[in-house]
């Protein structure tokens, strides 16, 4: 059962909705009951909530009538990480420890989602925390990956890519502290941003390491996840990481030309930290050369090793969460599920003095990576070394969180955008990383809109879901 | 050994852990120790942190 409704973009809906060619109410309706066939099979949901989300349609439908259109999100269908706050439901962050926790106010991606007349359709799967999954010892099943329901769909974000990829909804929110919302990009074939650490706010979503969290918005078109974080980005005084700087147009440049811009290529992150696999780097060599064969001027720059980024990052999560989930280990360690509580107890005998050693190697590396991008726009390298493993296989899944090159942008805070990139020849998506200077997300945006029209990977999808 | 390991979670105030905890404790604290091994030596002393004090925040 496919519609025609399941795998439209944010931007297609927005467009015949303003045009009252599409119903709000007709939309959620056929959205929700995609879900409740399907769902059961990928657990992208912890919590639907059809009756809010009718109703909030049938509001957006009512004043988009009476011409009260409030813009591209208006009467939209979206679904929040269940580590977000919505005012009178539970978020559980998929643990046992916060079942129960009614979010007495919205946290402010909430906020403003709602004020753009957003439909929020339900709380979405996440690793245990944002850090322990995938995992049957929980309340709630993982998510499983649409392409192939054996596979992993990344985490932790993982509801989010997975009902993306299903055709659930056309934008989520995820969050990243190490890759969470490109890890399930990568997994799952959709686009997923990190903004530039302090572009927005974190009040309201729980912690997982202060100063590497990151909230961001998860789509499957490159335009989508523009007009996504066109809503959410602002300044919050009430986030002590937030950072007052102008929001530009995010939908600015998409459509422009690479002619001219200066890409650079961390080439040594897949083929000589890391060895990729070989079909991904593949897919990443020729990403690099439809850009050059576009006009970009590739340039192949270094960085420091992939593992100083790592060390670095993990150092610096593994005390930052200990100290949110000490309490909690000490008095409920049964309560967490087993991969949550192995990660979070590696914070546990960390010394007050490896931690600032830590956070002093992080503003040096942050140096290293400002010098080599001083004379480029963008960069172009990997996100995951590999196609989704199998979601049973432990061995694969334990060095998910080695095999990747995401850290090194929570630790920068630089902005890094994941797109599709292809498949493998076992039908799985393959993916590429840019990342920016600081608070530039819409160059990254104006390279992934050309590469996407360009390629087209976007526009496949699972070809059957099982039910 | 898992003596050891009890008392060493028992000085952190972790005296709930099961011996399947405190397996995972140990491969998590082991897993770490070869991250800490990269940490960079000689820094000099005036070098400040990522994130430091403001005496005003911005906090409401």
């Amino acid at each position: 059962m496919t519609s025609d409704l399941d795998y439209l973009g944010l931007s297609e809906a927005a467009a015949l909705i303003r045009a009252k060619k599409l119903s709000p109410v007709e939309y959620v309706t056929a959205l929700l009951a995609r879900i409740e066939r399907y769902d059961g099979k990928y657990n992208a949901f912890i919590a639907l909530t059809p009756e809010r989300a009718l109703n909030a349609a049938r509001a957006a439908e009512a004043e988009i009538t009476a011409g009260r259109w409030r813009g591209p999100l208006h009467g939209i269908p979206y679904a929040l990480k269940d580590i977000i706050d919505v005012e009178g439901l539970v978020t559980t962050a998929h643990s046992k420890i916060l079942m129960g926790n009614i979010a007495h106010r919205h946290a402010i991606v909430t906020q403003r989602l709602e004020a753009a007349g957003g439909v929020l359709l339900g709380k979405l799967s996440t690793h245990e925390f944002a850090i322990g999954g995938p995992s049957f010892d929980l309340p709630w099943p993982p998510a499983r990956n649409p392409w192939s329901r054996d596979h992993f769909c990344g985490g932790s974000s993982s509801g989010s890519g997975a009902g993306l990829a299903a055709g659930f909804f056309p934008a989520a929110l995820g969050t990243d502290t190490g890759g969470s919302i490109r890890n399930p990009a990568s997994m799952c074939g959709i686009t997923g941003m990190k903004p530039t650490y302090g572009r927005v706010s974190r009040r309201g979503v729980v912690p997982l390491a202060f100063s590497l969290d990151h909230i961001g918005p998860m789509t499957r078109t490159v335009r989508d996840n523009a007009l996504m974080l066109q809503v959410i980005a602002d300044h919050d005084p009430g986030d002590p990481g937030s950072v007052d700087e102008p929001v530009p147009g995010y939908s600015a440049m998409l459509g422009e030309a690479v002619r001219g811009l200066r890409i650079g290529v961390v080439r040594h992150f897949y083929t000589r930290d890391v060895a990729g696999d070989p079909e991904q780097v593949e897919a990443l060599d020729a990403a690099v050369k439809l850009l050059a064969e576009a006009g970009a001027e590739i340039k192949e720059i270094n960085l420091p090793p992939l593992q100083d980024f790592s060390a670095c990052g993990q150092i610096i999560l593994a005390a930052e969460a200990y100290a949110v989930h000490e309490q909690w280990l000490k008095e409920r360690p049964g309560d967490y599920g087993s991969r949550a509580r192995e990660r979070l107890l590696a914070g546990a005998a960390l010394r007050a003095v490896d931690y600032l050693r830590a956070v002093r190697w992080r503003l040096q590396l942050r140096d290293r990576v400002a010098e080599a991008f001083a004379g480029i726009d963008t960069a172009i390298t990997a996100s995951s070394m590999d196609p989704a493993c199998r979601i049973d296989d432990d061995e694969a899944l334990a060095t998910n969180y080695s095999r990747q090159a995401r850290m090194p942008f929570n630790v920068t805070g630089q902005p890094a955008l994941v797109i599709p990139a292809g498949f493998s020849k076992s039908g799985l998506p393959l993916s590429l990383q840019l990342v920016g200077h600081p608070f530039d997300e819409a160059m990254l945006y104006r390279v992934a809109q050309f590469y996407e029209d360009a390629t087209g990977w976007t526009r496949r999808h699972p070809v059957e879901l099982a039910d | 050994m898992i003596e050891e390991l009890r008392d060493k979670a028992r000085a952190l105030g972790l005296d709930r852990l099961t011996d399947e905890h405190l397996a995972q404790f140990e491969r998590a604290t082991n897993g770490m120790a070869r991250h800490l091994q990269r940490l960079p030596s000689g820094m000099q002393p005036a070098q400040e942190p990522a994130h430091v004090y403001r005496a005003k925040g911005n906090a409401p």
